[in-house]
């Protein structure tokens, strides 16, 4: 099954932007002690990456409509996320008001939600054909 | 009930579900024609159909594209006319072998001598 997509690069390419972006304003403000502006930075990550997941999800479905019930973008956004923010913490770049048991937390969590998310898709998987759901490659 | 009336709505509805999934049957056959381009194809299909089978160059993209990914169909770039390079698709022999199961099948029932009389035989 061809996973990665150029779709989903795209959107890997500019989560990664939006990820760097958001670890900084998000140590920035809370180094600053500007609390609400937290908020605010945090609203527009999640507008942007539920805008970038909703346009680059859909552009590779019409492009070939791999039956994966989203769970490659979802992986991606795992790792890239966690990654990200390990590194912040490894090249010493958070505020002094972050702690990084807050991240591996967030990770433990997310991670369940992960694998319920890999049994959607493997069951996804047995009514697929090298990835195309049986009734999509004929229709 | 008006005959005049219904008939052409029946045939329409019934027209409609038929040919869903036609459409690769179509491309199939046009590749098993030889190789073409998306504009061949399309031409071989509506023609051969007797324009009763339409399709949109998009359309047909995105099934080859998913066709290719399947290994049933792939293509080779050759030379565009005095435009860009074209897409030339062809069957792969997975394809060939899948048409042919699929003819031998679905098709050639309609061959059987009894059902060409049936379908030929006119009702008064």
């Amino acid at each position: 099954m061809k996973s990665l997509t150029n779709n989903l690069l795209y959107f890997a390419m500019l989560f990664i932007f939006g990820a760097i972006i958001f670890r900084f304003g998000l140590s920035f403000f809370l180094e600053n002690g500007s609390y609400n502006l937290v908020w605010v930075i945090a609203a527009i990550y999640f507008i942007f990456n539920f805008m970038i997941g909703w346009i680059f999800g859909k552009r590779d479905h019409i492009s070939l409509p791999l039956f994966d019930v989203g769970f490659r973008f979802h992986l991606v956004t795992f790792i890239l996320f966690n990654g990200i923010s390990i590194a912040w913490f490894l090249l010493e770049l958070n505020s002094q008001k972050e702690e990084i048991g807050v991240v591996y937390t967030t990770a433990i969590i997310w991670s369940f939600f992960l694998v319920l998310h890999f049994i959607f898709y493997l069951y996804a998987q047995k009514q697929s054909i090298k990835g195309i759901n049986k009734e999509e490659i004929f229709d | 009930m008006n005959t005049d009336k219904e008939l052409p709505k029946l045939l329409t509805a019934w027209e409609e579900t038929y040919k869903k999934g036609q459409l690769t049957l179509w491309i199939f056959l046009s590749l098993k024609d030889g190789k073409k381009y998306v504009d061949e194809i399309k031409h071989f299909v509506e023609e051969q159909s007797n324009q009763t089978m339409l399709c949109e160059s998009q359309s047909l993209y995105r099934n080859l594209r998913k066709f290719q990914h399947l290994g049933v169909v792939n293509y080779e770039v050759g030379e565009g006319n005095k435009g860009p390079e074209r897409k030339y698709y062809f069957l792969t022999e997975l394809g060939r072998d899948l048409l042919d199961s699929f003819i031998k099948r679905n098709i050639n029932l309609f061959f059987n001598e009894r059902i060409k009389n049936l379908i030929n035989k006119e009702d008064k």
